[in-house]
């Protein structure tokens, strides 16, 4: 018999290498599946086998640098549902989601919605308190409910609300840390979560013959801050009141610095957020129409309350860069405090260059050109030294760089890359490029403290759960910028512009204090108060121990003049931490003389004229009978002002010989721009009593003109230098 | 010529160690799918596939006697008693329906897929005919035309029990075997156009297949639904790595994959085994197929020819196809994977077909080792 012919053989070939390449093909694939992607799949199919519920990890808490709690996790209950078993076990899904809305508070047809996914594992609500939790967990079992779980779980609470949110961040309702410190610092806050590793099956029931093992959460690590709480607070309150008086229309930003490790004391950007409620809707915005999560929405929380000024707006420096400039031609030897110079119109590339003041202050000396800030003396200053010097001193003061500081989205500013002989001039002073407020922070430090440029941090140090210490963030000098001789000299320069320059609002008796003011144009040339105000500063002069630096972004006020707004902020902010830190106040002859001696007022009240009379004058005050006033044996019966009220020495105390039936009323009078013996002169004039803050010339007053007052009553009034620019 | 030489052992061992793996995996995979279905009764699957490999055994044992040519006389009667066994799946009391398919007979203690009879009958029926008639084959109507209106009917009976994966056997089986015996490439091109679109069609008609292409596309936007089992599937033979989680520590058989001892054992043994028992198990069909297609050429006659490649070509494309599917390389259809799916008489007509290709070997001329 014939066997199969030669064309059934040819195709039978055909087939065998068809086949064989068709289960290569699938061997490959499997290969695929198994050995390239394998531990992927591996992964995936590990989560769903023991998809359980987490024991969530406690997330450590970030404390100041006191061990003062800035950032807590407080113990919350987690309600979730495995809708497989539910529905396994026939029980009466209606009941369960009528009675969780009930206890929950929620929408029944949500909660029903829930229980009836087909997934393994819902969360019903997240983070109750403990007593709703009780109600659950007793419904459950009281009724012998499966499938529904009471779990603990932690909530983020930020007791101090919006101190230093920016710093601080927050967290989402993972608490995982998406903000500020919650974010950088999450690999230790975080700590790992803990399993219940049961092997379930696909309907989340535990596998036969398995073994149950338990994975104990690992609590997170503590994070401590450089931030100090106290100091945080003062500079917080510092820039609300600014912002207030001087009616700053795009926030404002501060920052307080220890000179001699670049820690950060305080950092405050305005407006700024409640991280326990950190997607709530901004100042005008209306509540009803805002969400807080959409992508509109986040937006504008990035542009405004999330929006860290201090790292990442950046700005004109003004004239508060004299400091660098002048720092690099006294490193460089190109002039010395005693040279002598003059501010007159210099022109540079055919633009003209005066001094802010209409007359110029004419031949000074270099230092007196520094305390009266006149740009004409740094433009010659930047010549004599030439562009390259001049610019790789700004390059070694750190301007071209991000300082590194341990917050994200930190921005750098627009710098010359090929600077021209007119960039350079008017970089002298501080306009025409931009830098982040942490830059220039960093640069006064480094003059502050030496000489060297230190790498600003907020991260002291990381203790594990029992405390120990895990990791210590030490300072890091990036290098050497000036000398120890050359950074005396510009702190001494520094303390003269407060204490005889343009800086003089920054003044505080007993403390010196050394700045530089700060007036800067920005791009919006239209727009109300389009500028920028600061003051930077540090103290005490000879042995700086805080930098601080205080930025109003479009104050719509006049004057507008970093001397004139900014300067009363730092230098009040100054004295609270200096007093804060207990660094003692060492009273020069010129503070002595302008400080008045204050006195609380003494009760003198139920005695003899005669009697009130001896007793006051031994306060050194003065007083004006109201009444019987000649009879010496009439007996007080009210005073204004009232007992243990602080006064000025020589003030005029009323006192009132019967009940009176009318308060004696009087009309304040218009205090402003006056003299403190101005001032002091025209309120006792009326019969009213001052109390000075500040000094210069009349800037607010605590009771506004024409306002009636009793007589014999305090007004508190704030003065301030006028001549800043 | 007619004295009978032994059979082929390349064959026969493959056969039994795919048994014996393939019984080993159904016990493995079925352990727990048994024990939480059937309460607790973990060896039913095991107990029940026991008893059929024996009979499956001796069923080969004695089919590998007969003399394969005394078959062909028999093949039209059994396309016949195919047919009418097909459509009797349909009538409620002897068929019955299952996940909405008719594709089981149940007479008294014994139920099977008129299907497996179905495959027998169209490889003797096609071989035997075309064994005489293959001069014919070239010419359209009076050759190849009477072929395609078998297979047309086998597709519309298949088709009326909604069993798709039979028909994609069938078909294909007799269309191999219809390439073997010389029809015309031409002719081929030309039928292969109402296929597709008899394909599409039935893909259309029925939306539970559409959702199956959609679920094949994107396995993972379906993980709920339709594409449930193929991630399932390939999170199974994923997790195996090269050398497997251990026989018996497969986790995906935990209900993750349905009926793990069914068309998906193939991800079971996959994940427990790992890529070298994967391999091991291809190649063990790859040389199965290797054989089989060596017995085809080395017939005596056109007809133990035909019936070898029909049979080689029942357990290749099979094989190709379960795999194929359970690692998501074509959309799910659901194959089982010879030897290795649960099933006790589908596996004693498997063993049948084993001794028919066997007795083919008898009388083949070439090196049997």
């Amino acid at each position: 018999m014939a066997g199969p012919s030669i064309q059934t053989k040819k195709r039978l070939l055909f087939l065998l290498f068809f086949f064989t390449a068709l289960i290569a093909a699938l061997l490959v694939r499997v290969a695929w599946i198994q050995v390239v992607q394998g531990d992927k799949y591996q992964k995936l199919a590990f989560e769903q086998q023991t998809q359980d519920r987490i024991i969530s990890p406690r997330r450590g808490t970030i404390y100041d640098r006191n061990g003062k709690e800035l950032a807590i996790s407080a113990s919350v209950e987690t309600i979730s549902a495995n809708p497989q078993v539910i529905k396994k076990t026939k029980q009466n899904i209606d009941g369960m989601a009528e009675k969780l809305s009930e206890i929950l508070e929620m929408d029944k047809e949500t909660v029903l919605k829930k229980l009836k996914k087909s997934s393994r594992y819902e969360w019903i609500k997240r983070k109750i308190d403990k007593d709703v939790g009780d109600k659950v967990r007793k419904w459950v079992q009281d009724e012998k409910i499966q499938g529904i779980y009471i779990d603990e779980d932690t909530k983020r609470f930020y007791p101090n609300r919006n101190l230093a949110a920016h710093v601080i961040g927050f967290t989402n309702t993972d608490n995982d840390g998406i903000f500020g410190m919650e974010k950088v610092m999450e690999k230790y806050l975080k700590g790992v979560p803990g399993k219940i590793l049961s092997e379930v099956d696909a309907g989340g029931l535990e596998v036969p013959f398995k073994e149950e093992k338990h994975i104990e959460a690992q609590d997170g690590a503590n994070v401590y801050l450089t931030i100090d709480e106290t100091i945080q607070y003062f500079a917080q309150k510092a820039m609300d009141k600014a912002i207030a008086d001087n009616n700053v229309l795009n926030g404002a930003a501060a920052i307080v610095m220890d000179p001699r490790n670049g820690e950060i004391l305080a950092l405050v950007s305005k407006p700024d957020f409640d991280p326990n409620d950190p997607r709530g809707a901004p100042a005008g915005v209306d509540p009803a129409t805002w969400k807080g999560y959409t992508a509109e929405d986040v937006k504008l929380l990035s542009e405004t309350v999330w929006r860290n000024k201090v790292v990442t707006d950046t700005y004109e420096p003004g004239s508060t860069f004299k400091a660098i400039t002048s720092s690099a031609g006294l490193e460089e030897g190109a002039i010395t405090p005693e040279s002598p110079v003059n501010d007159f119109t210099v022109t540079v590339g055919g633009r003209k260059i005066n001094c802010w003041k209409p007359n110029a202050h004419g031949n000074e000396t270099f230092e007196q050109g520094v305390f009266n800030s006149c740009n004409p003396v740094f433009v010659r200053l930047a010549q004599g030294l030439g562009i390259d010097k001049f610019y790789s001193y700004i390059k070694a003061f750190g301007f071209y760089d991000k300082t590194g500081i341990d917050l994200p989205g930190e921005a750098t500013g627009i710098i010359h890359k090929r600077p021209s002989e007119v960039d350079m001039a008017v970089a002298s002073f501080g306009q025409r490029f931009t830098i982040t407020p942490i830059q220039l922070i960093t640069a006064y430090a480094a003059i502050a403290n030496g000489g060297k440029l230190i790498k600003p941090h907020l991260v002291k140090e990381v203790t594990d759960v029992e405390g120990n210490v895990i990791k210590k963030y030490e300072p890091e000098v990036v290098r050497r910028v000036i000398s120890k001789q050359t950074s005396d000299t510009v702190k001494n320069i520094l303390e003269g512009v407060v204490s005889k320059g343009t800086g003089g609002n920054a003044r505080v008796a007993g403390y010196k204090v050394a700045g530089k003011t700060g007036t800067s144009e920005t791009v919006d040339t239209k727009t109300k108060g389009r500028y920028i105000a600061s003051f930077s500063a540090f103290a005490p002069a000879d042995n700086p121990v805080v930098c601080v630096l205080v930025i109003l972004d479009h104050p719509n006020t006049y004057p507008h003049t970093g001397g004139y707004i900014a300067a009363p902020v730092a230098g009040k902010l100054v004295e609270d931490i200096l007093n804060y830190l207990g660094i003692e106040r060492q009273y020069t002859e010129d503070d002595k003389k302008l400080l008045m001696q204050e006195v609380p007022v003494p009760d003198v009240r139920n005695v003899t004229i005669e009697e009130a009379r001896k007793i006051l004058k031994e306060k050194g005050l003065e007083y004006k009978v109201e009444g019987d006033a000649n009879n010496k044996d009439a007996v007080i019966m009210e005073q204004t002002p009232k007992p243990n009220a602080s006064v000025l020495e020589k003030s005029v105390i009323i006192l009132y010989t019967h009940k009176p039936a009318k308060d004696v009323m009087v009309r304040v009078p218009d205090l402003s721009n006056k003299t403190i013996s101005e001032a002091t002169q025209t309120l006792n004039d009326v019969g009213l009593n001052i109390k000075v803050n500040g000094m210069g010339n009349a800037f607010a007053q605590s009771i506004a003109p024409g306002k009636e007052m009793r007589k014999g009553e305090i007004v508190e009034v704030e003065f301030r230098h006028l001549d800043t620019e | 010529m007619t004295n009978k030489k032994p059979f082929d052992f390349w064959i026969f061992a493959t056969v039994l160690v795919l048994l014996c793996l393939g019984t080993i995996m159904v016990f493995s995979s079925s352990a727990a799918y048994a024990y939480n279905t059937f309460h607790g009764d973990t060896y039913l699957f095991l107990r029940k596939q026991l008893q059929s490999a024996p009979i499956g055994l001796v069923a080969m044992i004695v089919v590998m006697n007969i003399d394969y040519r005394k078959l062909g006389k028999w093949s039209s009667i059994l396309v016949v008693v195919s047919m009418v066994l097909l459509l009797m799946a349909r009538i409620p009391g002897i068929g019955r329906e299952t996940k909405g398919a008719w594709r089981w007979i149940y007479i008294g203690p014994i139920n099977f897929q008129p299907s497996e009879i179905a495959k027998l009958a169209v490889i003797l029926f096609f071989s035997y005919s075309l064994s005489k008639r293959k001069d014919q084959l070239k010419y359209f109507y009076k050759g190849l035309l009477p072929y395609l209106m078998i297979i047309g009917v086998y597709v519309a009976l298949l088709m009326f029990e909604k069993h798709l994966s039979g028909t994609i056997v069938i078909a294909s089986v007799a269309c191999v075997i219809l390439f073997c015996a010389g029809a015309r490439i031409k002719h081929f091109i030309l039928m292969s156009i109402p296929a597709i679109l008899g394909v599409v069609a039935a893909i259309i008609y029925e939306p539970y297949r559409l959702d199956r292409v959609r679920a094949f596309l994107d396995p993972w936007k379906y993980k709920q639904d339709e594409g449930w089992q193929i991630v399932q599937s390939l999170l199974a033979i994923g997790s195996g790595g090269l050398f497997g989680r251990g026989l018996g520590k497969s986790l995906q058989k935990f209900l993750y994959i349905p009926e793990p001892h069914n068309d998906f054992i193939f991800s079971v043994m996959a994940e427990e085994l790992g890529y070298i028992g994967v391999f091991t198990v291809l190649l063990l069909f790859l040389i199965f197929i290797w054989r089989g297609i060596k017995i085809a050429m080395n017939a005596p006659d056109a007809f133990g020819s035909f019936i070898a490649i029909g049979i080689t070509t029942l357990i290749a494309i099979q094989v190709i196809i379960n795999v194929a599917v359970v690692t998501s390389s074509m959309p799910a259809t659901g194959m089982p994977l010879p030897f290795f799916s649960y099933g006790g008489t589908s596996l004693v007509f498997l063993m049948c077909g084993m001794g028919v290709l066997l007795n083919i070997s008898r009388y083949a001329n070439y090196e049997r080792i």
